[in-house]
């Protein structure tokens, strides 16, 4: 893969992120209150409840501060003729190559929460697997949808 | 014959296809039974009555509302009682007829048809019972040699058999001896213990069998109870497998091989050339110490029940005749290459993920149950466990294939063209990271998904140079960077 002509994904994604992570975890912020309901905060449960809280708090707190910007820093994509690089993750790094004659199809998808920053996601399948880059500008992502298509029909002739 | 006009089965289908609803659902059945049988009230009779005819009934509509003709090399199967389903297979599309025949079918001389097709949207169509003849028919109007329904002499050309390889008696003896189906018999035996139970505890017999008993220690009895319990395992485990492979045969033709196996229940699978898309070798845990192996390769496109693409291509063999069988069945598959190891670094990853769970937990146990010193054998067997997962973990590659070897209960070495390699990973955990480890991951295609071959903790450098030497650039320009101070070891070394 060459490196030099990799690209980063749109920084508004972040945003996107910490609100699905907001969300999706609050359930962490119900535990302490469950806790709380069925034990009350006498004696014991005073401080197993604080630790809890705490605990539940900063593993929330890591997942909408902390770790989207960093997703986002490490988010990679590099297309060319032949492949496609993927290159992501903070706490486990992957680096993924697709070779375009494989792409059986390629998508983009809106949610709401995309459509109200104006981002799209680009799907990619294979017959094995299916990988998306996430948040780009919907145009970009448009134009990346149809380059990638054209360059996977391309590749499908040489094989 | 008129293949233009719509047709019906042969009414024997109403019966397969009833035989075939109480198959899929006989667990579901035989709990209602136990349950029923013991409130042995005269409702719960006339139930299984009207069930059971409920069943033929359906069986019967079934068989009546499916109709089927073939026009244009194209073939239409109207179908379904309440919701009619209109599927129409083409000729190009098709890729795979099978004829066959089960029990039912054979005692009444017909054969059942399944056609296939190819790619990700894979439909198949199955026609139930037909005579040969009609099943010769439908094969001729639709595969593409015999293009026009005048080439009488089409049955024929593609029945030329190639080379066919058996399985002899004594390997399928010991296949079945070693097969290790444990899981699947242990979960039968399960699920009729559990229901069986309450009908042996209301009759007194446990009582009347536990005063038999002289009273010996609890570990005693539950001893007796594994070893009965495993020895039946085994019997089933044995059993079955002597069904589902004897009369196994490999035939090769043209474009194709040709799988058939199984003594009551006929399977034949086709399998296209074209389709395979990676070849592996399984050596089970009581086959590798007596030096046998079985062979499974990944086909694309139409998976069985569970959608996975994975199919025996040959049950049982010696190990150092794996590679003359590959030479001669799929000469594409055919490697020796140089297969680079995990650095000595890694292995106490390996045992360390092997172990650490079953230590923990067995460390809890111990302590809140006080349990015999014995239970620490358990991590002990996982910490050899791990050592012998790094000891088989292996991978190398070329220009042209990938070959991967590890382990998870049995060693697995799975050897993969380049150009069939759906996507292609390495990955690393902060831990990974701070160790210059590395984890490699190749997906292939297998039936309706992926199916994926993974090595862990690989030298950093390694793992680059893996993803790099196998995207297209490097392939062209033709570099081959040489692998020096890496840990060899031939592959896939047998």
């Amino acid at each position: 893969m060459e490196k030099s002509s990799s690209k980063k994904i749109s920084p508004k994604v972040i945003g996107v992120w910490r609100y699905g992570s907001a969300i999706g975890f609050a359930f962490l912020l119900a535990l302490p209150v469950i806790y709380y309901s069925i034990f009350g905060f006498r004696q014991v449960h005073l401080w197993i409840l604080l630790t809890v809280s705490a605990l539940c708090l900063a593993v929330w707190l890591l997942n909408v501060v902390i770790l989207p910007p960093l997703q986002w820093k490490r988010w990679r994509y590099s297309i060319n003729q032949y492949e496609i690089g993927l290159l992501r993750g903070v706490l486990v790094q992957t680096e993924t190559l697709i070779p375009l004659s494989r792409v059986q199809h390629v998508d983009t998808r809106q949610g709401p929460v995309l459509r109200w920053y104006g981002l799209a996601s680009v799907t990619i399948s294979t017959a094995a697997t299916t990988h998306e880059i996430p948040g780009l500008d919907a145009e970009l992502a448009d134009r990346l949808r149809r380059r990638i298509s054209t360059y996977a029909r391309l590749a499908d002739d040489d094989v | 014959m008129m293949m233009f006009e719509f047709r019906r089965q042969h009414p024997i289908a109403a019966l397969t296809r009833s035989v075939n609803l109480i198959r899929g659902n006989i667990v579901t059945i035989l709990v209602f039974l136990f349950i029923g049988a013991q409130s042995e009230s005269f409702p719960f009779l006339i139930m299984i009555g009207a069930g059971f005819a409920l069943l033929l009934i359906s069986g019967v509509l079934d068989w009546w509302r499916f109709v089927f003709r073939v026009e244009e090399g194209e073939m239409h199967i109207k179908s379904g009682i309440l919701v009619r389903k209109n599927l129409y297979l083409t000729k190009d599309r098709i890729q795979v007829i099978d004829i066959s025949s089960g029990v039912i079918q054979r005692f009444f001389g017909l054969v059942k048809v399944d056609i296939q097709t190819a790619g990700s949207t894979s439909r198949a169509a199955m026609i139930e019972a037909v005579p040969l003849e009609t099943a010769k028919e439908i094969k001729r109007l639709l595969s593409n040699n015999g293009a026009s329904p005048e080439a009488g002499d089409a049955i024929q050309s593609d029945e030329k058999p190639g080379k066919v390889y058996g399985l002899p008696n004594k390997d399928l003896l010991i296949a079945a001896s070693t097969s290790g189906r444990f899981g699947i018999a242990l979960s039968i035996l399960g699920t009729l213990f559990s229901q069986v139970e309450p009908v042996i505890r209301e009759s007194n017999l446990f009582e009347y069998v536990i005063n038999l008993l002289p009273t010996e220690t609890d570990a005693v009895m539950i001893g007796a109870i594994i070893v009965v319990f495993v020895v039946i395992a085994w019997m089933i485990s044995f059993f079955s497998t002597l069904l589902m492979y004897g009369d196994f045969s490999l035939e090769l033709n043209e474009d194709e091989l040709v799988i058939s196996r199984g003594i009551f229940e006929k399977k034949r699978i086709t399998v296209p050339y074209k389709r395979i898309q990676a070849l592996f070798v399984t050596e089970g845990i009581l086959r590798q110490p007596l030096g046998y192996c079985s062979v499974h390769i990944h086909s694309a496109g139409y998976g069985d029940e569970q959608g996975s693409g994975a199919i025996v291509l040959y049950p049982l063999i010696r190990r150092d005749k794996v590679n003359s069988l590959i030479k001669e069945v799929t000469p594409q598959y055919h490697v020796e290459l140089p297969g680079l190891k995990p650095p000595t670094r890694a292995i106490r990853r390996y045992i360390f993920r092997s172990a650490f769970v079953l230590l923990l937990i067995t460390a809890v146990l111990y302590y809140t149950l006080s349990l015999s010193n014995w239970f620490w054998l358990v991590p002990a067997l996982s910490v050899w466990w791990g050592w012998q997962k790094y000891k088989d973990a292996a991978i190398g590659w070329t220009k042209t294939h990938v070959v991967i070897s590890n382990r998870t209960l049995s060693k697995k070495t799975a050897i993969i063209q380049r150009g069939r390699i759906q996507d292609l990973s390495v990955s690393a955990s902060w831990i990974q990271r701070f160790r210059q480890l590395q984890s490699a991951e190749v997906y292939v295609a297998s039936g309706d998904h992926g199916s994926s071959f993974t090595i862990e903790d690989i030298e950093e450098q390694d793992g680059e140079r893996f993803l790099n030497e196998l995207s297209h650039q490097a392939v062209l320009e033709g570099e081959d960077a040489e692998k020096d101070q890496a840990v060899l070891t031939p592959l896939p070394g047998w």
